[in-house]
């Protein structure tokens, strides 16, 4: 290709027409701090992290735990929660060191096509760990809230120690599915964020790294 | 030993700069921009300086970081747009022998290559820099033979702009 030549001719010729940066610019720049893709994902994080985390330790320190403890209790099933609880707390802390180790993997050292991938699967254990707790707090509000409606339901209809009437199974049902649709709506809400949130944040890399893909196909 | 690490830094990268110039001409489209990728490369090349065992040459391995923090890490505002102002600024300046056809070409070839995406600028880019396909392939993580097979897309790709 002609023009090509012509083109690698003039860059050759101005190689060095650029400006130069002294040292002691130089200096001044590698203590500035980086705004790099992998900054931000690691500032992000460790924001989801410690919120998340945060709001756990909070809870258990409220009215809202004691209650439902209390509950859970009466319930019969304080064993299963508190299982559930360090199962919980080791799922937590397990996708923190994973994100730490993958974060510890992303160098700019690498070839482009395997930082690329490893940038993006440190995002994705962070996009794991938030739909984890997503599906988590859902699982544990509709489980509360189908016990707590039905308790109240029951206590509605009692009077002096008797059922007035039976409730028919439809009222449950159609509460139920009222619960569930509520929960998803809240849980798809959030999610949507995140992907927006990392979708602006990670477009070009994302597109870039399906190009490179696609020569490899 | 940190000040001596960030001596040896400076001065290898101050020779070396325009490795790191000539990237952040393909890649941004104002003076600013320049400016700023030229710093986030810096940055990026410092922070994995300590991992430089010098097994191959400085600007070899420059290269590398800078491009990966160009087309990978590098989080820019707008996408690029070429600006003739821009192009027209930086070339052209030292040659005193005008030939104003070639010239027109040339401009021309800038304004195609800048309407690349990321990925294809770098192949240019290192085509430009004499590099070959075996430096290619490794450094994007592709195949030689597919790096091969893209580069001349790219070329047709460029003759398509220039004759549409």
């Amino acid at each position: 290709m002609k023009e090509l030549d012509l083109l690698k001719k003039d860059w050759k010729r101005n190689e060095n027409s650029f400006e130069q940066v002294s040292e002691t610019e130089i200096y001044k720049m590698i203590h500035k701090k980086s705004s790099s893709i992998v900054k931000w994902i690691l500032i992000i994080s460790i924001i989801e992290f410690s919120l998340s985390t945060f709001l756990n330790i909070l809870l258990s320190f409220t009215d809202i735990d004691e209650n439902n403890t209390r509950f859970i209790k009466s319930l019969g099933i304080y064993n299963y929660y508190q299982g559930f609880t360090i199962f919980l707390y080791a799922a937590i802390i397990y996708f923190i060191v994973l994100f730490y180790k993958m974060y510890r993997q992303v160098s700019a050292t690498d070839n482009t096509k395997l930082l690329m991938k490893n940038i993006l699967r440190t995002r994705k254990t962070v996009h794991n760990y938030i739909l984890f707790n997503l599906v988590t707090i859902a699982v544990f509000f509709i489980a509360f809230l189908t016990f707590g409606l039905k308790s109240a339901l029951l206590h509605q209809t009692m009077e002096n120690g008797k059922h007035l009437a039976e409730i028919s199974n439809s009222i449950y049902i159609v509460s139920f599915l009222v619960i569930i649709a509520i929960t998803a709506l809240a849980i798809g809400i959030i999610w949507l964020f995140y992907r927006l949130l990392y979708g602006l944040l990670l477009r070009r890399l994302l597109l870039n790294y399906k190009e490179l893909k696609k020569i490899d196909l | 030993m940190t000040e001596n690490l960030e001596h040896s830094f400076v001065q290898q990268l101050q020779a070396n700069q325009n490795i790191i110039h000539k990237i952040c001409r393909l890649y941004t489209d104002c003076e600013d921009s320049h400016k700023d990728l030229f710093q986030e490369i810096t940055i990026q090349l410092w922070k994995a300086f300590p991992k430089f065992r010098g097994e191959s040459k400085f600007s070899t391995w420059a290269y590398r970081v800078a491009l990966n923090t160009a087309i990978t890490l590098y989080r820019k505002n707008k996408r690029t747009i070429a600006t003739v102002e821009y192009e027209s600024r930086q070339h052209f300046t030292k040659e005193i022998e005008y030939n104003y056809e070639e010239e027109e070409q040339i401009k021309l070839m800038y304004k195609a290559v800048y309407q690349l995406n990321d990925i294809e600028k770098a192949l240019i880019f290192m085509y430009l820099e004499d590099k070959d396909y075996r430096e290619i392939a490794e450094t994007l993580g592709i195949s030689e033979v597919n790096a091969r097979v893209k580069m001349n897309r790219i070329k047709g790709k460029l003759k398509k702009i220039l004759n549409p």
